[in-house]
């Protein structure tokens, strides 16, 4: 079943400075969410910098030119919106959710952002303060904080995914204003930024709006080169972390394609049979037949370059993680050695399609699945014709992916050992 | 202007003579049905000496039923691309499927036989028990996790029916027989009192007959009504002197800070002054607390306002996390902020700015087929009618200043008698913490 454009009236704009359009009216409820996507997350960054697309994020909430400091989020709160941002490694995104009537001022607030970001030494020095907070509350003394942060410096040499997003702590303490300036000015250009709008709006109007408040900004020079250079890996990696835990974790990653590949929809479904409900293949098995672990998890997500399959599991308190981790490996090696079954594929393309469809059922999650696709697709049409895509996945496909993924020789893994943290 | 009520698509609403609620409301546009199965069995009912049985019995009921095992419970249900919701909340037992249109029948089957019809088989029993104990305590090592489980034991008290936390402790579900689930079952889940809702693209007429089509098998066999002891909801123990918990995480180098006071049950008639009031203290981005905490002074990613409201008690909680230098000064700016607010109030401008913030963003949260099943069913369960959804945007927007300052000062959770829970390093908050108020250092395993 392909999605309709007629369900999905995306239209399509282009200013003169490069800024990208996406709107999809729905008068369905009173309300709108606007996304501005940027192409910018920590792949841009370098060593001694690492973090600062997320500060970044941070400090873009901390006033302009127009909207002093606090102002951004007061009047957005004030006339019924609430907005947020995330940071990855491949793209920073900030939305607003907002009462209809309140189109003009987040299209206001946005721009004047974009066009003239006040950065100070003050504020850096807040926002870096609560960055810090944040780092220490996600991954300092967070388990899977600490395992993904391990997991990244271990399985990526040379390219930027090495680092965490949130950066080291080291590197958030030394950004300089400067640093934010030049970031700013580089990536923050109207040109490197794809606005998406969905919701109770008339299109004419937005966009002649859109024309008036960000037509005058100039578009940025082209982005610096991306060091995306990353040696074949040539055997297995491990790290051990000493944390005072209850119970041992454990989290594994195999080199994968980029979002873009084929092959990454294949490895879509993978993820799904693996570990998609409580039927999944690694639940099954090392959750409730086995009793190893408290939770077994798969995440693959798309990425600009080739990323990380990861396997994650919480193990019961008590149990060895050498056994755990057998028993993963026993599962990886059947998915390869065994073609799976039409119906356990079809459970998967069942599931990847519902949860596509979940996902569009709400204006945030359309405007954020517009986005994504134009991110890492190229264009927003890809999700029109992604659910025949998956459809037409076969057992010998998902045989092929994972015996190229899941060799021995690829793996990466990160073992939480309970103890006194090393000094 | 934020100008429109909300309309509500068009809905059915239907009584049958057994005591359960049907509830169909039609969704146009995308082809999906959800449906959600709530029932008068939630944590509250867990008996003394039994807490997290309500939420064990919950999880059992996907490992078998008399039709068939775990292993097809699950392949009967994830074939159709859907995954079980099933959990428990203070008040209630919810399980909810939502599936592409053209499944409805074989969802509504699904969700109605796990519900319904659950084997409670011996080895299932066994290894859940199992699984559980192994969950609560590897839930210790999440600070925030421990950090809530104290907010209701310790803030409702042991005894209260709200006072511990929905998975129980381990103390308790390691004493877990099945005759516990099997009891808890039978006299829990029943229709009186109950609620089945559909969402999906056929009329509210279609929907209705299409619940009743699929309820006619389970005549006979799904008892209306069954003997119970009502509950016992005393009031919450009268207010103590300050007084400040500490539960031991070693080597955290943050700690997390919840500051707790009673709150309002969700019945109270003054609902709207009440989201208002706290949305001006500790929600969304602009609030007091976040100004003067994280936006002033870079002590905290995080800082809210909550108010838990169960059906017959609530709570008001105030929840931070820092790092263990700057511990006091947190707890010291959140008291002032707090104490200054409840004897002044809101200004005219966070007013204003709270009752807009609230009624904006409030349509957004009825626009998924789940959030619109649950909205409704909640208002329907919780006795405030659908008018509260209907009419939200106006009674937020109506309050007034006075009706404001005056929760303000009865919701404040820095009142005489707060509770201050810290999880962190006890060395770090005893010292952070002298001469504040009494301090009690608890260990991280009383809280599994």
């Amino acid at each position: 079943m392909s999605l309709s454009e007629n369900d999905f009236p995306v239209q399509e704009h282009r200013l003169s400075n490069g800024l990208q359009i996406r709107f999809l009216p729905d008068r369905s409820l009173p309300a709108c969410t606007l996304y501005s996507f940027f192409r910018v997350g920590s792949r841009n960054e370098r060593p001694g910098i690492t973090g600062i697309s997320h500060l970044f994020e941070h400090m873009m909430f901390n006033g302009s030119r127009k909207y002093g400091p606090k102002e951004f989020d007061r009047r957005l709160e004030a006339a019924g919106g609430t907005s947020n941002a995330y940071t990855s490694n491949d793209l920073t995104a900030y939305y607003e959710d907002f009462a209809s009537e309140a189109l003009p001022l987040v299209l206001d607030l946005e721009a004047d952002r974009m066009a003239s970001l006040l950065i100070d030494d003050a504020s850096l020095a807040r926002e870096r303060d609560v960055v810090k907070e944040e780092r220490r509350f996600r991954t300092d003394n967070d388990i899977d904080g600490m395992l993904d942060e391990a997991l990244g410096a271990l399985a990526f040499l040379a390219h930027p995914y090495h680092w965490p997003v949130i950066g080291w702590m080291s590197d958030i303490e030394g950004i300089t204003r400067a640093d934010c300036e030049r970031y700013f000015r580089t990536y923050y250009a109207p040109n490197n930024c794809t606005l998406v709008l969905v919701g109770d709006f008339d299109p004419a109007s937005a966009l002649r709006e859109i024309e008036r408040l960000y037509g005058p900004i100039p578009a940025g020079e082209a982005l610096p080169p991306v060091a995306t250079g990353e040696p074949p890996q040539k055997g297995e990696r491990r790290a051990v972390i000493r944390y005072p835990s209850q119970a041992p974790a454990l989290l594994a990653g195999f080199r994968g394609p980029a979002g873009h590949d084929p092959d990454s929809l294949v490895l879509d479904l993978i993820e799904t049979a693996l570990s998609s409900g409580e039927g999944a293949r690694l639940k099954r098995a090392l959750v409730y037949e086995q009793e190893l672990c408290v939770d077994a998890r798969v995440y693959f997500g798309w990425r600009v370059d080739p990323g990380l399959f990861e396997v994650s599991l919480k193990l019961n308190p008590g149990v060895d993680p050498g056994r755990a981790e057998s028993a993963v490996w026993a599962e990886l090696a059947r998915i390869c050695d065994e073609k799976v079954s039409g119906r356990e594929l079809d459970r998967a393309k069942n599931m990847v399609r519902a949860q596509l469809l979940r996902g569009l059922s709400t204006s945030n999650g359309r405007a954020h699945t517009i986005g994504q696709m134009e991110m890492m697709l190229g264009g927003w049409r890809a999700m029109l014709d992604l659910p025949d895509r998956y459809a037409a996945v076969t057992a010998e496909d998902v045989q092929r992916v994972a015996q190229k993924t899941f060799a021995p020789h690829r793996r990466n893994v990160v073992t939480l050992l309970p103890g006194e943290a090393a000094e | 202007m934020i100008a429109r009520d909300v309309e509500l698509p068009p809905l059915q609403i239907e009584k049958l003579p057994s005591g359960l609620t049907l509830v169909a409301i039609q969704k146009r546009g995308l082809p999906l049905f959800h449906v959600r199965l709530s029932l008068p069995a939630g944590a509250c009912e867990d008996p003394r000496g039994k807490a997290g049985l309500a939420q064990y019995t919950i999880d059992l009921l996907r490992r078998g039923t008399r039709r068939r095992p775990a292993h097809d419970v699950d392949e009967m249900i994830e074939s159709m691309g859907a995954q079980l919701y099933a959990d428990v909340s203070m008040e209630e037992a919810a399980l909810a499927l939502t599936v592409p249109s053209e499944l409805a029948e074989s969802a509504l089957d699904a969700l109605l036989e796990v519900a319904l019809e659950p084997a409670f088989d011996e080895a299932e029993v066994a290894a859940a028990r199992r699984r559980s104990v192994a969950a609560l305590q590897s839930d210790l090592d999440e600070p925030a996790n421990v950090a809530g489980r104290a907010v209701v034991s310790l803030g409702y008290g042991p005894g209260h029916p709200y006072g511990h936390p929905a998975q129980g402790y381990r103390r308790d579900v390691d004493t877990f027989q099945r005759e516990d689930a099997l009891s808890f079952h039978a006299t829990r889940y029943q229709q009186q009192g109950g609620m089945l809702a559909a969402v999906g693209q056929r009329t509210p007429r279609e929907l209705i007959d299409l619940l009743k089509r699929r309820l006619a098998q389970f005549d006979g066999s799904w008892p209306g009504r069954s003997q119970r002891a009502p509950l016992q909801f005393a009031a919450l123990a009268p207010l103590q002197p300050a007084r400040a918990v500490v539960i031991h995480k070693p080597d955290a180098t943050q700690a997390q800070v919840r500051i707790v006071a009673p709150g309002l049950p969700r019945s109270t008639p003054r609902y709207p002054e009440a989201v208002v009031a706290n949305t001006a203290l500790g929600g969304g981005f602009t609030s007091l607390l976040v100004d003067a905490i994280r936006v002033d002074r870079g002590l905290s990613y995080s800082v809210s306002t909550r108010l838990h409201m169960n059906r017959r008690a609530g709570l008001s909680v105030f929840s931070s996390f820092t790092k263990n230098e700057t511990l006091r000064e947190l707890v010291d700016v959140a008291l002032e902020k707090m104490r200054a607010y409840a004897a002044a109030g809101p200004t005219e401008d966070a007013l204003e700015k709270a009752r807009r913030f609230l009624a904006g963003l409030f349509p957004l949260g009825l626009e998924s087929h789940e959030a619109l099943a649950e909205q409704v069913a909640d208002a329907l369960l919780d006795g405030v009618g659908l008018d509260h959804l209907r009419l939200y945007r106006s009674r937020v927007l109506g309050v007034t200043a006075e009706q404001a300052r005056e929760m303000a000062a009865e919701l404040s959770p820095a009142r005489d008698g707060h509770l201050l829970i810290v999880v962190g390093e006890a060395d770090v908050a005893r010292r952070a913490l002298a001469g504040l108020c009494p301090i009690e250092v608890r260990q991280l395993e009383e809280f599994a």
